[in-house]
């Protein structure tokens, strides 16, 4: 693997700068990689929704328009996920499919 | 983020597209009641009480309605939250705001500072602001169809309503694998199409990281059959594509007809040679 890749800023117009980051890593929570349900289309968001200090991953997913919702421990480990609920049910974002 | 500003952060999505009427996808919301709770999502409305579309000139432009994801920014330094949005041509509209979650329903398309259509390189625009390169003003990522992250620059400066220059490719996207290709989790070294981008100082180092969410198919053979009666099936099966050759547009109703049941027999076979696992992950890209 290599140390670290270098991402070309490659414009569309042909303008170029560069941008360093570290490889890629899929986060992971204590069972293993964060991942959405089939057909997949995962859309991340990083917010502190529950006002606890802490922020929590959320994921979309395409399937029912679910979100999923990862906290964090202390040291910045995410816990198993849990689809968000609304009044006791699963929520779901209508017209995602 | 705190749409209504009654302290509570609210969830906002896109959506693909409303059913039972004209393609439009619509805004939605889950208003937040404090403490991780919302209620159920609801179509996001104008101050026309119906629910914001994005305006295009005619319906040959309907493709710029659909598959819509909003971001929420005080685009032109009012006070008051707007709704910077992208969709499935990948371009992008404003619907400026009017306080407490209401917004103007006619959107406005986004121009780059040279007067063209600000949009990204693929489709499905996924418009997030952050500032992005540290000057003091809002930039726009955005995710891809093609996967990668992209890059609008402001050039405005701070308390400025934004003077954007076209997009560039922060990270370049792998796009979509050749049919067939077979590709299974341990494969995987970065985000693959459709590709969905957060941005924030996840390490807390100052600088900013980007979380990237993906599209992809696991694909390995399938059960029962060996790596080489895969290799020959799966040759045959592109042989058969290719027998049958592009669409015939301008043949007639009853051979398009022929056509299309063969296309479809043939590619639900794949089936029969492939499994095929759709997912996304999410993946970090922490700056150096």
């Amino acid at each position: 693997m290599k140390a670290g890749i270098v991402c070309s800023l490659l414009a569309l117009t042909g303008a170029s700068v560069a941008v360093e980051f570290e490889d890629p890593v899929r986060l992971k929570a204590d069972t293993g990689p964060i991942r959405v349900e089939s057909p997949g289309y995962a859309s991340p968001s990083f917010a502190d929704i529950n006002g606890d200090g802490k922020k929590e991953l959320l994921v979309g997913q395409f399937s029912r328009g679910n979100i999923w919702v990862y906290p964090q421990e202390p040291d910045g480990s995410f816990v198993s996920g849990a689809k968000l609920m609304v009044n006791g049910t699963t929520a779901e974002v209508p017209g995602v499919w | 983020m705190d749409l209504n500003e009654d302290g509570n952060p609210d969830i906002l999505s896109g959506s693909y597209s409303r059913s039972g009427q004209d393609m439009a996808g619509l805004f939605q919301v889950l208003w937040g009641k404090g403490e991780g709770q919302f209620i159920e999502a609801q179509a996001l409305n104008g101050t026309d009480d119906k629910p914001l579309i994005i305006s295009v000139a005619s319906e040959d432009d309907r493709v710029k309605k659909i598959c819509t994801r909003p971001w929420a920014v005080d685009w032109d330094h009012d006070g008051d939250l707007d709704l910077l949005v992208g969709n499935f041509k990948g371009t992008f509209y404003l619907f400026e705001g009017e306080g407490k979650g209401k917004f103007k329903p006619e959107s406005e398309v986004v121009m780059t500072e040279d007067g063209a259509e600000l949009q990204i390189d693929g489709a499905h625009s996924d418009p997030m602001t952050v500032d992005w390169d540290g000057d003091g003003d809002l930039d726009v990522l955005s995710g891809t169809s093609k996967g990668g992250v992209q890059w609008a620059e402001n050039t405005a400066g701070p308390d400025k309503v934004p003077s954007l220059k076209g997009f560039v490719s922060l990270i370049e996207g792998k796009g979509y694998p050749a049919m067939g290709a077979l590709l299974s989790e341990e494969d995987l070294d970065g985000p693959s199409n459709s590709s969905r981008v957060w941005a924030t100082d996840y390490n807390e180092d100052g600088k900013l990281d980007l979380l990237v969410g993906d599209n992809v198919t696991l694909t390995s053979p399938a059960d029962g059959l060996s790596h080489d009666e895969f290799e020959k099936a799966l040759k045959k099966w592109k042989k058969d594509i290719e027998n049958l050759g592009e669409y015939p547009s301008s043949a007639g109703e009853k051979e398009l007809q022929k056509w299309q049941k063969q296309m479809t027999q043939l590619y639900q076979s794949r089936g029969d040679i492939l499994n095929e696992q759709r997912t996304g992950y999410v993946w970090l890209f922490l700056r150096k």
